[in-house]
């Protein structure tokens, strides 16, 4: 069902800052959406507020139109994975997977036959007996989704459900989510600190920062055309290289960006972004896979000593020293430097981002009908 | 930790000196309660005899004994059960919920632990007397009046022990099972309260220790209809002598539950005798 | 969805305003019940030992004269109450520092053994289970001049016997060393719980360090255990200090009010002299003591947590 929040505010009372500071946002039918952002974003919050669990200070929350802003969290057919619980230890899973049918009265055979079905659906059918000392982290957590999904909720809402397990559980029931998800057709909410996760997960992406979206698109737009500085150096490992500089017109007609020690033509996309922008401070930025290292130098090249690699299987990370900055460069391993050897790196002007340095917003024109 | 053999031996000569002065004292005072009469004084004293349960019959017959252990019983069990309908609820409250005062409030109720019986029991004698005179309503010497008067460190006790044992559950367990279906006092009932089932246990024992050995308050509250054990002691000194074997029967009676539940309960001990102030 | 939001707080109906209200206040339904009682049994009592403190009032009287700050004067000012101030005082010291010293070491040394240990604990614990009223009655059996079984261990080794409840010079260390071996488990159980949260990191670079044990116990032990040992005295201090089932029991008082402690002093004004204001006049002087002394013991000990 599609979930509409409306100039959502939630203050706490040990913090000055709002923790969700007026926030509006349309999450469609059937979506997975991905609320990502560092710990004390708001995202948390938010999901709380969907599920009942936090009462907002003020703005509506509608699922499918109905208006539930003031209903108990019984009453708002969702249902909720927590990162921190996951089976009532009283009872075993079969009891954990019939538990929220008992609260609508439903009859005996027609429980059992469903707690049976959703089990299969995880692939818990042969635990049902066993009691919370019995099945693992990860068994428990597909309990939890098991008895998420038994009343077939509208909306599904997930609280980190994966940080407390190890990796490979964790890209295991990655997976299974994403399947879950596609079989049930059902609306996802997943609130993750990982943007890997939410890069994976994600139909789209609600990046959070301080209480405010960022920035709403799908995981390519989030990544690829990040909408202002914070959402480019917090989506992508390794993190972006960002610099601050000052950019100026040059003898073309073009734009240029000086930068502590260098200087660099930048592409005309943002020429629309730098002439209307009050004054000249920018960040420049380039992820690390977009950085190329050249035989020779040529525009758009600095010239750099390696001072460090690490290797991350097919390919390194080489950090480079250009004056004072150090820059994360990803080469493929067989074209790899050593340290101490001179390079050449190389920045595609199509790959560049740049960023009001004041207000640290693209520079980049997007459409204006495109909500915040 | 390693440690030198001489060091642990002396260690055990020391501990067990001193588990000997302890028990000495109570077992050998304990074995005068099934000492016949004649016997109950002796110097030197008698070690050997032929065991008999007359005191406690004489006790419990007599000296109306059951009706003792009776109000003991009522009391104590009643004033616990009190504190644990009001306390247990009012320890959720402050371990879950973050609201203006909490703290303070908190930090105030460790300190009624502070308070001397003598504020609570003069004012509480004054006003049943009152409440009487005045407005005939009769609480002293009554089950209702001496429970209430138990609140006084019974309640704060409670709150506060499991407050400890709610502080370490996951919020999220009853949030789950409010998003499942359940109100917030559902939830509450059906998986916080199996969970916290052996803390409310452990709390109910101490607090009921503690009010079955009340003596200062029940010296003043009670009269012939509500005397609890302890008080019931006291009426074995006679003015020039005591009924030793009478009295050791009582105070066996007083002790034998108490020692028992002690053994229950003794990992959970600690957190109950420092008020939750040790966290 | 444009009816909702925008209007913002104006079009809220009487169950939207009643759900907020219960959500907001929640809390209260869980906590008033208790709040309740507790005002009623512990705040009720204080106020009414203020307002009669300042009145001359018996549990018979008619007439309730106002009396200002008479009787705290009277109070202050007489004899039998300083001397059982003095009494209360020297309860405190001793049985504080005994069952203090006492407690600790067994804590330290029951770390030292294996075998048994379980079943020592439990023993030594015994004393703080038993009511009070029962120890002080046991005690006066063992201490008893023709047949107690102290007099009869003395008299092995040619020692005359000896009074200790009946005289001056005795009774008082008498009945603190009986409150000592009732509460020393309570130091012993709180320190043995203290020493069990120790982190291990530094006893074992301190020991890689060839640091000795004294110097570990003085500048690890001790001031890791510094909250800890607050508690304990903390908790021993208030109890000393209003002491009365032991002495009840004991002595009464006696002889000639050697060991009279304030609760009893107390007591007997209000219940054998019938002097309830005066009485409750001296029981508020009392708390104002003990919240003193726990208001600084307590403020030390949150200081000391805030630290650490």
């Amino acid at each position: 069902m599609k979930v509409v929040l409306n100039d959502l505010v939630k203050n706490f009372a040990n913090s000055e800052r709002a923790a969700v500071n007026r926030i509006n946002l349309v999450i469609d039918d059937g979506e997975l959406a991905v609320l990502l952002g560092p710990s004390g974003c708001g995202k948390t919050t938010t999901l709380r507020m969907i599920a009942g669990l936090e009462q907002p200070d003020s703005g509506r929350i509608t699922i499918a139109d109905r208006d539930i802003t003031d209903l108990a969290p019984k009453d708002r057919r969702v249902a909720m994975v927590f990162q921190n619980f996951s089976m009532y230890p009283t009872m075993n899973v079969y009891d954990n997977i019939a538990f929220p049918l008992h609260a609508i009265k439903m009859d005996r055979k027609a429980i059992d036959q469903t707690v049976r079905e959703m089990a299969r659906l995880v692939n818990i059918d042969h635990l049902l007996e066993r009691g919370v000392r019995q099945v693992s982290g990860g068994e428990a957590q597909r309990v939890a989704l098991a008895r998420a999904m038994v009343r077939r909720p509208e909306v599904f809402l997930m609280d980190e459900p994966l940080s407390n397990l190890d990796a490979k559980l964790r890209v295991q029931l990655r997976t299974e989510i994403k399947r879950l998800h596609q079989d049930t057709g059902t609306t996802f909410i997943f609130v993750t600190h990982d943007q890997e996760e939410a890069m994976t997960l994600g139909d789209k992406i609600i990046v959070m920062n301080q209480g405010d979206i960022q920035q709403v698109g799908t995981p390519h737009e989030v990544f690829f055309a990040p909408r202002n500085a914070f959402v480019a150096n917090f989506v992508g490992t390794p993190s972006m290289n960002m610099l601050r500089g000052r950019a100026r017109a040059g003898d073309d007609g073009g734009f240029r960006a000086e930068l502590p020690g260098f200087e660099l033509r930048l592409p005309d996309r943002f020429a629309a972004g730098l002439r209307r922008m009050r004054g000249d401070q920018v960040i420049w930025g380039i992820r690390p896979e977009a950085i190329r290292l050249v035989a020779a130098p040529a525009e758009n090249t600095v010239t750099g000593e390696v001072e460090l690699v690490e290797a991350l299987g097919s390919r390194d990370l080489i950090f480079a020293r250009v004056g004072e900055q150090l820059f994360g460069v990803i080469v493929d391993a067989l074209e790899s430097a050593q340290v101490g050897d001179t390079c050449h790196l190389h920045f595609d002007g199509a790959k560049m981002h740049l960023f009001n340095a004041e207000t640290e917003d693209s520079l980049l024109q997007f459409s204006a009908a495109e909500p915040a | 930790m390693r440690v030198p053999t001489s060091e642990r031996a002396l260690a055990y000569v020391i501990l067990i000196a001193l588990a000997a002065l302890v028990l000495i004292p109570v077992l050998f005072g304990s074995i005068t309660a099934f000492k016949p009469q004649i016997i109950w004084v002796s110097s030197p004293p008698t070690w050997i005899f032929e065991p008999t349960l007359e005191n406690f019959e004489f006790v419990f017959i007599q000296r109306k004994g059951w009706q003792y252990l009776r109000n003991s019983l009522i009391i104590s069990s009643g004033s616990v059960i009190i504190a644990l309908l009001l306390g247990v609820p009012a320890a959720y409250a402050f371990a879950r919920f973050r609201f203006r005062g909490s703290k303070a409030l908190m930090q105030w109720l460790i300190s009624l632990r502070m308070i001397p019986p003598i504020v609570v029991g003069l004012p509480f004698y004054a006003m049943f007397l009152f409440l009487e005179r005045g407005l005939n309503i009769g609480l002293r010497d009554t089950y209702p009046g001496l429970i209430i008067t138990y609140q006084t460190f019974l309640l704060p006790l409670v709150i506060w022990m499991m407050r400890g044992y709610f502080v370490e559950l996951p919020a999220a367990m009853e949030e789950s099972a409010m998003v499942e279906g359940y109100t917030r006092l559902g939830a509450l009932l059906r998986v916080v309260l199996p969970v916290v089932w052996p803390g409310i246990v452990a709390t109910a024992i101490l607090n009921f220790i503690f009010a079955w050995n009340e003596f200062f308050l029940a010296l003043i509250l009670s009269g012939n209809r509500t005397s609890t054990l302890p008080m019931s002691a006291g009426t074995y000194i006679v003015r020039t002598r005591v009924e030793w074997g009478n009295l050791f029967a009582v105070n066996l009676i007083i002790m034998v539950p108490v020692i028992v539940l002690t053994i229950i309960l003794r990992r959970q001990l600690v957190k109950g005798l420092t008020f939750g102030i040790l966290e | 969805m444009t009816a909702t939001g925008a209007t913002g707080r104006a079009d809220q109906s009487f169950s939207t305003r009643l759900y907020r209200a219960t959500q907001r206040y929640k809390h209260w339904f869980f906590i008033a019940p208790a709040l309740l009682i507790i005002l009623t049994v512990v705040i009720y009592p204080i106020i009414f030992s203020t307002g009669v403190s300042f009145f001359r009032v018996t549990f018979a009287s008619q007439s309730r004269p106002f009396v200002g700050l008479q009787n705290f004067e009277r109070m202050l000012t007489n004899d039998d109450f300083i001397e059982s101030t003095f009494n209360t005082l020297y309860y405190v010291v001793f049985s504080v520092s005994g069952s203090f010293a006492l407690g600790f070491g067994v804590a330290l040394l029951i770390r030292r053994i294996t075998v048994g240990k379980d079943l020592l604990r439990l023993i030594l614990i015994i004393p703080i289970t038993m009511a009070p009223i029962v120890v002080g009655l046991m005690w006066n059996w063992m201490l008893d001049p023709l047949f107690g079984l102290i007099n009869w261990f003395l008299d092995l080794v040619n020692i005359p016997e000896q009074t200790f409840l009946a005289q001056a010079a005795t009774a008082r260390m008498t009945v603190v060393l009986v409150d000592i071996w009732q509460w020393y488990p309570l130091v012993f159980l709180i320190i043995e719980a203290g020493m069990a949260t120790l982190p291990r990191a530094p006893y074992e670079s301190a020991r890689l360090e060839g640091v000795s044990s004294w110097m570990i116990f003085r500048r690890i032990t001790l001031p890791l255990l510094r909250p800890v040992i607050l508690v304990a005295l903390l908790l021993r201090t208030v109890d000393a200090f209003r002491t009365f089932d032991l002495v009840r029991v004991m002595t009464d008082g006696g002889p000639a009010l050697t060991t009279e402690t304030l609760s009893l002093y107390l007591y007997r004004t209000a219940f054998t002299f019938n002097k309830l204001s005066r009485a409750a006049a001296g029981s508020i002087l009392m708390l104002l003591v003990i919240g003193l002394i726990s208001a600084v013991m307590f403020r030390y000990l949150f200081r000391e947590v805030g630290d650490s």
